[in-house]
């Protein structure tokens, strides 16, 4: 009966955020949160392994203050306790201190059988967090995976990679990232939604994780953040009749020169 | 601390990694030492500029090498190491970085040192923004396919040399399934219709398909239509995780144009957009757009460019 650890990331969603045309700065304050689109699918597969195995799905988010607007919402998608770190490191953290911090409060809280991540976080989309901590707790990893079983202490999973599925095995404690394919997440339903407000959650102080302030101390720094803006010609033809609209669109085809 | 390593199971992105990595030489003034599991590319890289090429043996899973790299690197105190951005380089690369509790940019584009540290850019919100990330030495940076060239020959070939490696045991691969249309290789066309969503069967990508027949086109398609639906190969899916591609023009049907997606293509040359939603984002993305049904104007439109 595997013990299974989530970690998910409590992100902007990237949609409501909008781009200045004066200085190409961002301006996020009208987005809102979301956890983290891959990680639902992480959360979903730890709910469907322990529905057929047994044992029980822990989640653990390291985010700004506003992590805690995340728990209702992870706790409706069949998690049964959440750990949270509230501290304003995250807001520059890198991958690097998301590990150490992460791996630091999996030592406290552990062990645990299966430790999954989505693929990628939809803010950095760094897909290093699932290796880094199977390198700083000295587990065995694998990642980018798209099916998942579990019998006992074997985990079989079927990795996507470019050119080829990969099928590995692997006995006892492991760290997983997912694909979004691996399954489709559930939305939860109003009982669970109304069930998440009486599940535990636990705030861990990030001066309780015996973190060295070297560890804390981002490596890669993020600067000059400027909104991408294309320049295209925006032309946009919308007649009723589609005729004529593709009679219009193939003139400027061949105007292009590309018919 | 010196040396600039590299690494790709990737036999082309190794060499494309060592332009990177031969600029950063420039700037560094130390050693470039090419870590391959390949006896046939070792000859190859030591020819195309690196001082040395270390060819570890004892086994063909290219993540079980992690640990075997991160050894090297740290016997050496490198300063940098650049990995192919595969998803199996990507993995190698984050777990080594984590060992060397250095810091690491995803998809690195231009690399340049500046203040004694590794400056790259690189897109943050899957495109949406593109930022300059500075890395402290020793620093990781991924790599993807086709960001550089390879280099010409050097004037002098580097050494190589074969070690053996203890790979992680702990993980047994039992089966491998080569994937994908080989011998397509869509970043190279200069043409491409992609497919999304707004497609409601398998059958009716024959519309698509008809579409880049007249226009001599490849078919490139949405995340959702190569790993939801498995419509199409995964190598013909553009974005964030899937293909970067540069064509001449690109016609985009029954796609919403999401951020995560348009990274792939926003330097094509011209973008068509078909759309039955006026507000999707793709019209904002598209040089010339058609408001409509997609299942009536592609039709029309393969009909109309045949003549
Ligand atoms: C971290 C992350 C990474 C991702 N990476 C990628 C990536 O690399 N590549 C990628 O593609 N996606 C990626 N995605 C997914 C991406 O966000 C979008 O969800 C996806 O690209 C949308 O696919 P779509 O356009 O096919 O579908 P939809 O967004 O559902 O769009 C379908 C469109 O079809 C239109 N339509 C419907 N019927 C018709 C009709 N009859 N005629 C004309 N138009 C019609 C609709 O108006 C709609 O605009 C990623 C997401 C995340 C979170
Ligand atoms: N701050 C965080 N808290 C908890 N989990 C995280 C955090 N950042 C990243 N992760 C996990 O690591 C995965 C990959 O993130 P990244 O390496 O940033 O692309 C995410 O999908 C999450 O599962």
């Amino acid at each position: 009966m595997p013990k299974c650890l989530v970690c998910y990331k409590w992100t902007l969603d990237e949609q409501d955020i909008k781009i200045k045309p004066e200085d190409l700065s961002l301006d996020s304050s009208r987005a809102k949160g979301k956890i983290s689109d891959f990680d639902r699918n992480a959360v979903e597969e730890a709910a469907l392994i322990v529905e057929k195995e047994g044992g029980a799905v822990e989640v653990l988010s390291y985010g700004t203050a506003a992590v805690k607007l995340s728990l209702k919402d992870v706790l409706s998608r069949g998690a049964e306790k959440a750990h949270w770190i509230a501290d304003p490191s995250a807001e520059n953290a890198d991958a690097a201190v998301t590990a150490n911090v992460l791996a630091a409060a999996i030592r406290k809280l552990g062990p645990y059988d299966l430790i999954l991540c989505g693929e990628g976080s939809s803010d950095l989309f760094n897909q290093q967090t699932a290796p880094r901590l199977a390198a700083l707790l000295g587990l065995p990893c694998l990642s980018f995976v798209q099916k998942l079983t579990v019998e006992g202490s074997t985990v079989t999973a079927t990795r996507k990679l470019e050119d080829c599925q990969e099928t590995a095995t692997v006995s006892g404690p492991v760290v997983i990232s997912v694909l979004s394919e691996i399954n489709k997440p559930r939305i939860p339903t109003l009982k669970q939604v109304l069930g998440a407000a009486k599940k535990p959650n636990e705030e861990i102080k990030i001066a309780d994780l015996g973190l060295k302030p070297e560890d804390l101390q981002p490596k890669a720094l993020r600067q000059s953040v400027k909104g991408f803006v294309m320049q295209r010609r925006n032309v946009v033809y919308k007649e009723s009749s589609a005729a004529e609209n593709v009679a219009k669109l193939t003139a400027s085809l061949a105007s292009e020169g590309l018919c | 601390m010196a040396g600039i390593f590299i690494f790709s199971e990737d036999s082309a992105l190794a060499k494309q990694l060592l332009t990177p990595a031969l600029e950063l030489k420039a700037s560094l003034a130390q050693p470039i030492t090419a870590i391959t599991l390949s006896e046939s590319d070792a000859e190859e890289l030591a020819k195309l500029g690196a001082d040395k090429v270390v060819v570890l043996t004892g086994g063909t899973w290219a993540e079980g090498f992690a640990e075997a790299i991160y050894s090297q690197i740290s016997k050496a105190e490198g300063s940098i190491l650049l990995v192919g951005g595969t998803l199996r380089g990507k993995h190698v690369a984050a777990y080594v970085a984590a060992k060397l509790n250095a810091g690491m940019t995803t998809d690195a584009k231009a690399l340049k040192i500046a203040n004694g540290k590794l400056l790259a850019t690189r897109v943050l919100y899957a495109g949406l923004a593109v930022c300059e990330e500075e890395v402290a030495l020793p620093a990781v940076a991924t790599i993807r396919a086709r960001t550089f060239l390879a280099p010409a020959p050097a004037p002098a070939a580097g050494v190589v040399e074969t070690q053996s490696a203890e790979a992680d045991s702990r993980i047994t691969i039992s089966e491998v399934i080569p994937t994908g249309d080989k011998g397509v290789d869509i970043t190279a066309a200069t043409k491409l219709v992609a497919v999304g969503r707004g497609f409601r069967r398998k059958e009716d990508l024959k519309l698509a398909e008809d579409l880049a027949g007249v226009l001599k086109a490849e078919l490139a398609c949405t995340r959702g239509i190569a790993e939801d639906e498995h419509w199409l190969p995964i190598e013909r899916y553009i974005g964030i995780s899937g293909q970067t591609v540069k064509p001449e023009l690109y016609v985009a049907a029954g796609l919403s144009g999401q951020v995560q997606h348009m990274v792939g293509c926003r330097e094509s040359k011209v973008i068509v957009a078909i759309n039955t939603d006026e507000r999707a984002p793709i019209f904002e993305a598209a040089d010339y757009g058609i408001v409509g049904d997609m299942y009536e104007v592609l039709p029309l439109l393969t009909a109309a460019l045949r003549k």
